[in-house]
C-alpha cells in the first residue's frame, strides 16, 4: 500500500512538472501565431455582410481584451492566475470566464467520448477474440479485414454519412447534443433526450476506433495462445472455457493501458464528429478559439486537454501495475 | 466462447436498438407555432447583452435597434423604424431628433423611454467606436445627447465635421434598459464622456476620462441581467449549447404583427448542417449560406423550401500586392484582367451566391448602374475574356512567349502565386480555376492557401502575398466601398476629416498602389482624396466623384472585380407564409425583424 | 491519430534470418492467396507514387461543362468541382500523399524506436530524460498542436508535412519499444553479451534492434496508412495545403460542394476513399503475411 501511494506521488508530482512544461510551451507557441482578434473580428464581420462602420464599432471593444504587455509580464500574469484556478477571460465572448466556457464545453465532451469509447472496447474486444480464435478461417479473416477497414474510414466521413442518412434522409435522429425546447435539469425527459441525442455520436466514434482495439486484441490474444503456460494448460486437460479465461486475462492487460491511454487522448479528438453532430465540446471549442485567435480560451483548452491526457497516464501506468504482478516489483510500468 | 461473444454482441446490439427507438427527434422539428431558424455561434455563457460579441441578445428577436437598415442600392440613410418611430436630420447632418415608439414597452412591462435610449449611448462610448468614437474631433462623432421628453431625443453631431454616416450610426445602436444597466455606470460617466471627447480639455484629463471609460467599457460589455429584458418581439427563456429559445413578448409594441409564439435559433458550425436541416425541412428561414448548384437544387426539392434573392453589397475581387514586380505595371493587370475568364470562374466558386462582375468599377454592378448609368459602366473597359488583347499588352509590359510561357524583360518566366485563407471554399474553388485558367496560357501560376483567415489578413497587411481574395464594394456607403480599394489598405490613413498617403509598406499599405495616377479623360487624380470626400458630400456630388472614381478603379485596375455576392436566403413555406419577396429591401436583416414589419404569418 | 499500438507481450526471439527472410515472405505470401493480393496492391500503389505523375501533364486538363459528374467513358471516376478527372487527380495525387505518410511513418520509426531501445536499455537516469521527453510529445495534443504549428510555420512539400506529421506522432512507439526492450534485456542473450563485455551500442544494434525489427517495420507499414487517414483530417482543419489532387482535400472539397447530400459527384468522394481503404487493406494482409514471417510458431498447427 505504502509503495503504492509513493508511486502515485511519483507520478503526481511528475504530472504537474509536465503541465507546467506544456502550459509554458503552449505559452509561447501561441504567441507566435500571426494574426490579430480583433482585426480577424472585423473581417468576419464585413464578410458576414455587416457594414464596416457597425463592424468597427462591434469590434473596437475587444481591444481591452486582447492581453498587452511583455511576454514576460503576460507569463507571470498567467501563471499566478493558474495557481488560484482562474483560466481568464474569452477574447471572442468578451468577459466571459474561460473556466466557465471550458466546464460547459467540457461536459458534453466528456459523456459523449465515454460512451463512445467505452461501446468501441466492448466491441472491438469481443470481436477481436472471435478473430483470433478463428484467425485460420473466414470468420477470423473477414473480421480483421472489417476492423481495419472501418479503422480507415476517416471519423470525419464517417459521422457525415451517417448524418446525412439518419438524420435527413431517415429522420431517426437529431443533431445537437439536446433537444432545446425541454427544460434543463434532473428530469426524465431531458436525460432522455440527452441520451438519444448522444446515441449518433458515439456509435460514429465507436464504428471509427473498434478496429483498432479489434486488431489489438487479435494480436494480443494470439501471441498469448502462444505462450508456454497456455501450452501446459491444453496438456493437462483443463477445460476450454477455464483456459479462454486465462487466455482473456492475460491478453487483455495491454489493453487496458490502450484504453486509459485514449480515453486522455479523445478529450480533444473527437472534433470532427462533435462537428458534424452540432455537439459544442472541446474539440469545437479548441477549433473555434484558435480561428478566433482566442489567446485565452487556446490556453484554457489546450491546459485542460493536457492535464486530461496526463491523468489518464497516470492512470493507465497505476492500472498496469495493478493488473498486472510481474511489472509491479521492477516498476517497469513508468 | 463462441457464445460468450454471441451473447455480448447481442447485448449491445439490443442497447443501441432500445435507445435508437427511444424518440430521438426534437420536439420543435413537428409543432407548428415554433419559428426555426439558424444563427451563428450560440455561447450559452455569453451574457443577454446585445453589445457583446457572442451575445445572447439576438437581433431583431430580443436586440432592438432604433432603426433598421434598408437594403439600398444607393442610399445608406435609409431606415426602416425600430424603436425610433420617426426621425429628422437638419440637412448639415449636425442635429438629429429622433421620436420613440409611443407604445414602446419592455417585458418587465415598463415603458421605453428617452432615458434607456440616453445609457445606451453612454453604453455606445464605453465601448467605442464609430459614432461613439471616445476621441475628440472624430468624423461623424456624437457631441451632445439631449433628453427633450420621455419619447423624444436629439443627438448632436461633434461641430468641426458634417460627416453623413452620422445619422445610420446613430440609429444602428442597440437600444438597452436604462434599469438593468444604469446601475452598472457611475453618476458622472456624462462629464466623463464630455471630457474625453472635448478638444479643448487637457491632455492629461482626457487621457483619464479615455482610460476609465475603456474600463468600463470592459466591464459592460461582459455585464448582462439574469433574465432577459427585452423590447423587442420576443423574449430569451433560454440557451442551451447548439440552441436558443425564445418566447414571444406580450409587451412588444406591435405584438399583433407576430404570428410564431416560440422561436427557436439553431446553432451551427458548418454550411453543410445549414444543408442538412434545410433538406429536411426543418428550418423555416436560414441565413445566407454559400450553397454549390446541386445542394441548392437537393434543398429546393423538398416540399415548401423556396429561395429567395437580392443583390448584396459585397464583392470578391483578386487585389493586386503593386511592390511584387511585375505587378506593379498597368499593362499586366490589365492583361490578367483579360485574361480570366470572370464567368467561368463565378460558375466554378460561387455558382449560386454570385454573379460575374460586369467589370471593375469599386461598386457592385446594381449599385454602379443606379448611380453612374448603365450607360457610363458600358462605355468603362469590360475587359472581356480575350486572349488577343491580353498578349498585347503583356508585350506593352515588355514580355514575349518563348516556349508556351511568357517571360517578362529581364528574363525570368512570369510565375503567380494566388493566396487564399483556408475555410472559404468559394474563394479556394475560385481561385483554383483562375489558377488554371493563367497556367493554361503560360503564367505558372499556384494556389497557395493561408491556415485560416486571421493568418491570410495579418501576412497580407505585412505586404506577404502577390495576390489574393480581398472583399471590396461594401455598401451600401460609397465612403466603405471605396475604401476598401483607396484607404488603409492602399496607404491613405485617416486623419480627422483629412487623409494622408503613406508609402507601400508603412502603415499597412499593402497594395502599393500609386498616389496619384494620370487617366485618359480624368487627368491626374488622387484616389484617396477622392474617396475620402465621399464620406462629406450630398448624393448629388458623390454621383460626380463615383464617375471619376468607377473610371480610375476600371482604369488602374488595383484589383480585379470576379463576382458580386447574391444574398440568397432559403425559407420554408409550410408552416409560415408571407415572406419577403426577391430583391425585397429587408432581406439582409433577420427574420425577427421582418416579423416587426408584417411578414411571416401562420399558414 | 493514434497508431493501432501492437501488444506489449515479448516480441518473439526467432531467428527467421537464417532461413532466408525473403524466401520465408515468398513461401507465407504464396500460403494464402489474400495475402498476394495484399502485396500486390502495396506494389501498386508504390508504382502509381513513383510513376503516376510522369503520365499526366502538370496542369490537369478541365472540362468546363462537365464539373461533378458521374462516372463515364472519357472519365471512369467522374470529376471533380472543376472539371478535372478523378482519376488523374487520384494518381498524380498519390505521390504527394504516400511520400508525406512514408517520411512520416519513418521518422516515427526512427526516433521512436532510437528512443526506446536507448532509454529501455540503460535506464536511470537517461531513461527518465528521455521518458519525460517522450511523455511531453505524448501529452500534446496532436491536431491542436499541428493547428497551431500550420500557422506559424509554412509547410507545404510533402516532406514538410511528412517531417511535421512524424514529429507529432512518434511517442506512442517509443514507449511500446521501451517495454519491449525491457524485457528482452532480461533474458539470457543479452546477459550473455553484457557478460562478454560488448559496448552498449553494439548490444543495441546486433543483439536487441534485429529482435524488435519485426515489430518495428509492421508499424511502419502501419504507420503509413495511420498518416494517410492524417491527412484527411488536416486539410478540413486548416493544416494541409491546398492542392487539388491531396486525397485528403478531394474528399474535403466533395464534402464541402455537398456530394454526402445530394450523391452528384460521388466519384469524387469515394474515389480517394476507396483508394485509402484499399491500401489499408493491402497493408493490413502484408502486414498479416509478416506476422507469420517473424511468429512462425503461430502457424496453425
Amino acid at each position: 500500500m505504502v509503495a503504492f501511494l509513493r508511486r502515485l506521488a511519483g507520478h503526481l508530482v511528475r504530472g504537474v512538472v509536465m503541465i507546467w512544461i506544456v502550459t509554458t510551451f503552449t505559452f509561447v507557441l501561441i504567441r507566435l501565431m500571426p494574426g490579430d482578434p480583433v482585426q480577424t473580428q472585423y473581417e468576419k464581420l464585413l464578410s458576414q455582410g455587416v457594414s464596416p462602420d457597425q463592424a468597427r464599432a462591434q469590434v473596437q471593444v475587444t481591444y481591452g481584451f486582447v492581453p498587452h504587455g511583455s511576454w514576460l509580464s503576460q507569463y507571470g500574469d498567467y501563471l499566478w492566475k493558474l495557481l488560484h484556478l482562474d483560466l481568464g477571460t474569452s477574447v471572442s465572448a468578451q468577459g466571459v470566464s474561460v473556466t466557465t466556457e471550458v466546464m460547459g464545453a467540457l461536459k458534453w465532451t466528456v459523456g459523449l467520448v465515454l460512451a463512445g469509447t467505452l461501446l468501441s472496447f466492448v466491441i472491438g474486444v469481443l470481436l477481436g477474440v472471435v478473430a483470433a480464435m478463428r484467425r485460420e478461417g473466414h470468420v477470423g479473416s473477414v473480421l480483421s479485414l472489417l476492423g481495419s477497414l472501418l479503422h480507415g474510414i476517416p471519423q470525419y466521413v464517417m459521422a457525415l454519412v451517417l448524418v446525412t442518412f439518419l438524420t435527413v434522409k431517415v429522420k431517426a435522429f437529431s443533431t445537437g447534443p439536446v433537444d432545446g425546447l425541454l427544460d434543463p435539469g434532473f428530469n426524465g425527459p431531458y436525460l432522455a433526450s440527452i441520451v438519444s441525442h448522444a446515441v449518433l455520436p458515439a456509435v460514429a466514434f465507436a464504428l471509427s476506433s473498434f478496429g483498432g482495439y479489434l486488431l489489438t486484441m487479435k494480436s494480443s490474444v494470439v501471441s498469448v495462445l502462444g505462450d508456454d503456460f497456455i501450452l501446459a494448460s491444453e496438456l493437462r486437460g483443463i477445460k476450454p472455457s477455464i483456459v479462454f479465461r486465462y487466455v482473456a486475462r492475460n491478453a487483455l492487460l495491454p489493453l487496458f493501458t490502450v484504453l486509459a491511454l485514449s480515453l486522455g487522448f479523445m478529450i480533444g479528438g473527437a472534433v470532427f464528429i462533435e462537428h458534424a453532430f452540432n455537439y459544442s465540446g472541446m474539440g469545437a471549442m479548441l477549433i473555434d478559439s484558435i480561428g478566433n485567435r482566442d489567446y485565452s480560451e487556446m490556453s484554457g483548452a489546450f491546459l485542460l486537454i493536457t492535464v486530461a491526457v496526463i491523468l489518464a497516464n497516470i492512470a493507465a501506468d497505476l492500472l498496469y501495475s495493478v493488473v498486472d504482478p510481474r511489472v509491479r516489483r521492477e516498476g517497469a510500468g513508468a | 466462447m463462441k457464445r460468450r461473444a454471441l451473447a455480448g454482441l447481442t447485448a449491445v446490439g439490443t442497447l443501441a436498438a432500445l435507445l435508437g427507438t427511444a424518440g430521438c427527434t426534437d420536439s420543435s422539428e413537428s409543432s407548428s407555432d415554433v419559428f426555426t431558424a439558424i444563427q451563428t455561434n450560440i455561447d450559452a455563457n455569453a451574457p443577454i447583452n446585445p453589445y457583446n460579441q457572442s451575445t445572447n441578445s439576438f437581433q431583431g428577436y430580443n436586440a432592438m435597434k432604433l432603426g433598421w437598415p434598408k437594403n439600398s442600392l444607393t442610399d445608406a440613410n435609409a431606415f426602416y423604424p425600430g424603436l425610433a418611430a420617426s426621425w429628422t436630420e437638419t440637412p448639415d447632418h449636425l442635429k438629429l431628433t429622433i421620436k420613440l415608439q409611443p407604445n414602446a414597452k419592455w417585458s418587465d412591462g415598463k415603458p421605453v423611454t428617452a432615458d434607456d435610449v440616453k445609457t445606451s449611448a453612454a453604453m455606445s462610448f464605453s465601448q467605442g467606436g464609430g459614432a461613439f468614437a471616445v476621441a475628440p474631433g472624430a468624423a461623424g462623432g456624437v457631441g451632445a445627447v439631449k433628453v427633450l421628453d420621455p419619447k423624444t431625443i436629439e443627438f448632436d453631431q461633434s461641430p468641426g465635421s458634417s460627416n453623413n454616416s452620422f445619422l445610420r450610426n446613430v440609429l444602428n445602436m442597440w437600444v438597452i434598459p436604462k434599469s438593468v444597466y444604469g446601475p452598472q455606470m457611475p453618476a458622472n460617466i456624462w462629464d466623463l464622456i464630455a471630457t474625453a471627447t472635448d478638444p479643448k480639455a487637457s491632455d492629461k484629463a482626457q487621457s483619464a476620462a479615455q482610460s476609465k471609460i475603456q474600463a468600463l467599457g470592459k466591464k459592460l460589455v461582459e455585464y448582462g441581467p439574469k433574465k432577459d429584458v427585452s423590447a423587442g418581439p420576443f423574449v430569451l427563456e433560454r440557451v442551451n449549447p447548439g440552441e436558443a429559445v425564445l418566447v414571444k413578448n406580450k409587451y412588444f409594441f406591435a405584438a399583433d404583427k407576430i404570428a410564431p409564439s416560440k422561436v427557436v435559433l439553431k446553432n451551427y458550425s458548418g454550411n453543410e448542417q445549414i444543408w442538412n436541416y434545410l433538406i429536411s425541412g426543418d428550418l423555416d428561414a436560414a441565413i445566407y449560406t454559400a450553397t454549390p448548384t446541386n445542394v441548392r437544387k437537393k434543398i429546393l426539392a423538398r416540399q415548401g423550401n423556396t429561395m429567395i434573392s437580392g443583390f448584396s453589397p459585397v464583392a470578391a475581387s483578386l487585389a493586386f500586392n503593386q511592390s511584387v514586380k511585375p505587378l506593379n505595371d498597368v499593362h499586366v493587370r490589365r492583361a490578367l484582367a483579360y485574361l480570366i475568364d470572370r464567368k467561368l470562374t463565378t460558375r466554378i466558386g460561387e455558382s449560386v451566391g454570385g454573379t460575374p462582375a460586369q467589370t471593375t468599377t469599386g461598386l457592385i454592378s446594381d449599385a454602379a448602374k443606379a448611380w453612374i448609368g448603365q450607360d457610363a459602366v458600358d462605355k468603362l473597359n469590360q475587359y472581356p475574356h480575350d486572349l488577343a488583347k491580353a498578349e498585347a499588352e503583356l508585350k506593352k509590359a515588355g514580355m514575349h512567349k518563348s516556349g508556351g510561357k511568357w517571360i517578362q524583360a529581364d528574363g525570368k518566366p512570369f510565375t503567380l502565386n494566388l493566396q487564399v485563407p483556408n475555410g472559404f471554399s468559394d474563394w479556394i474553388a475560385g481561385g483554383k480555376s483562375i489558377a488554371s485558367q493563367l497556367t493554361d496560357v503560360g503564367i505558372a501560376t499556384e494556389v497557395k492557401t493561408s491556415a485560416d483567415y486571421a493568418t491570410y489578413l495579418s501576412e497580407i497587411a505585412e505586404g506577404k502575398y502577390e495576390l489574393g481574395f480581398w472583399l471590396t464594394a461594401l455598401g451600401p456607403a460609397t465612403y466603405d466601398a471605396y475604401a476598401r480599394l483607396y484607404g488603409p489598405s492602399n496607404g491613405w490613413n485617416q486623419f480627422g476629416a483629412n487623409v494622408r498617403h503613406s508609402p507601400a509598406g508603412k502603415n499597412g499599405n499593402w497594395m502599393g498602389g500609386a498616389e496619384t495616377a494620370t487617366v485618359p479623360g480624368l487627368g491626374t487624380v488622387n484616389p484617396g482624396e477622392l474617396t475620402n470626400q465621399l464620406a462629406q458630400s450630398d448624393p448629388a456630388q458623390q454621383k460626380q466623384i463615383i464617375a471619376k472614381l468607377a473610371k480610375y478603379s476600371n482604369d488602374q485596375l488595383p484589383a480585379i472585380q470576379l463576382w458580386d455576392y447574391t444574398n440568397i436566403q432559403f425559407v420554408n413555406t409550410t408552416r409560415f407564409t408571407h415572406f419577403p419577396a426577391n430583391d425585397s429591401d429587408v432581406l439582409r436583416l433577420y427574420p425577427g425583424t421582418w416579423m416587426q414589419l408584417g411578414y411571416i404569418k401562420k399558414k | 491519430m493514434s497508431a493501432i499500438d501492437m501488444p506489449v507481450a515479448g516480441p518473439a526471439v526467432v531467428p527467421a534470418r537464417r532461413t532466408g527472410f525473403w524466401r520465408n515472405l515468398w513461401t507465407v505470401l504464396r500460403r494464402k492467396p489474400s495475402r498476394m493480393a495484399g502485396a500486390a496492391i502495396v506494389a501498386l500503389f508504390v508504382l502509381s507514387g513513383v510513376v503516376g505523375p510522369w503520365l499526366y501533364p502538370d496542369n490537369l486538363p478541365r472540362d468546363n461543362d462537365l464539373i461533378l459528374a458521374g462516372p463515364s467513358l472519357a472519365h471512369p471516376l467522374g470529376t471533380d468541382f472543376e472539371g478535372t478527372d478523378v482519376l488523374a487527380l487520384l494518381i498524380t495525387g498519390s505521390r504527394y500523399v504516400l511520400v508525406a505518410a512514408v517520411v512520416a511513418a519513418l521518422i516515427m520509426v526512427v526516433i521512436g524506436t532510437g528512443f526506446g531501445l536507448y532509454s529501455g536499455y540503460r535506464r536511470g537516469f537517461s531513461d527518465s530524460v528521455l521518458m519525460r521527453i517522450t511523455d511531453f510529445v505524448l501529452t500534446i495534443p496532436g491536431f491542436p498542436l499541428l493547428l497551431v504549428l500550420s500557422t506559424v510555420w509554412k509547410f507545404s512539400s510533402a516532406l514538410q508535412m511528412g517531417l511535421v506529421l512524424g514529429i507529432t506522432g512518434w511517442g506512442g512507439l517509443a514507449r511500446s519499444v521501451r517495454s519491449a526492450t525491457l524485457s528482452l534485456r532480461e533474458r539470457g542473450f543479452v546477459e550473455a553479451a553484457r557478460g562478454l563485455g560488448m559496448p552498449t551500442r553494439r548490444i543495441v544494434t546486433a543483439e536487441l534492434l534485429p529482435n524488435i525489427a519485426p515489430y518495428v517495420a509492421m508499424n511502419l507499414l502501419i504507420g503509413v496508412t495511420t498518416f494517410i487517414y492524417s491527412q484527411v483530417g488536416l486539410f478540413y482543419l486548416g493544416v494541409l495545403p491546398f492542392k487539388s489532387n491531396n486525397w485528403g482535400v478531394m474528399i474535403q472539397l466533395a464534402v464541402t460542394n455537398g456530394v454526402t447530400q445530394t450523391g452528384d459527384g460521388l466519384g469524387y468522394l469515394m474515389a480517394p476513399l476507396v483508394a485509402i481503404l484499399l491500401l489499408t487493406l493491402g497493408v493490413v494482409l502484408l502486414v498479416d503475411a509478416l506476422d507469420e514471417v517473424f511468429n512462425p510458431r503461430l502457424r496453425e498447427e
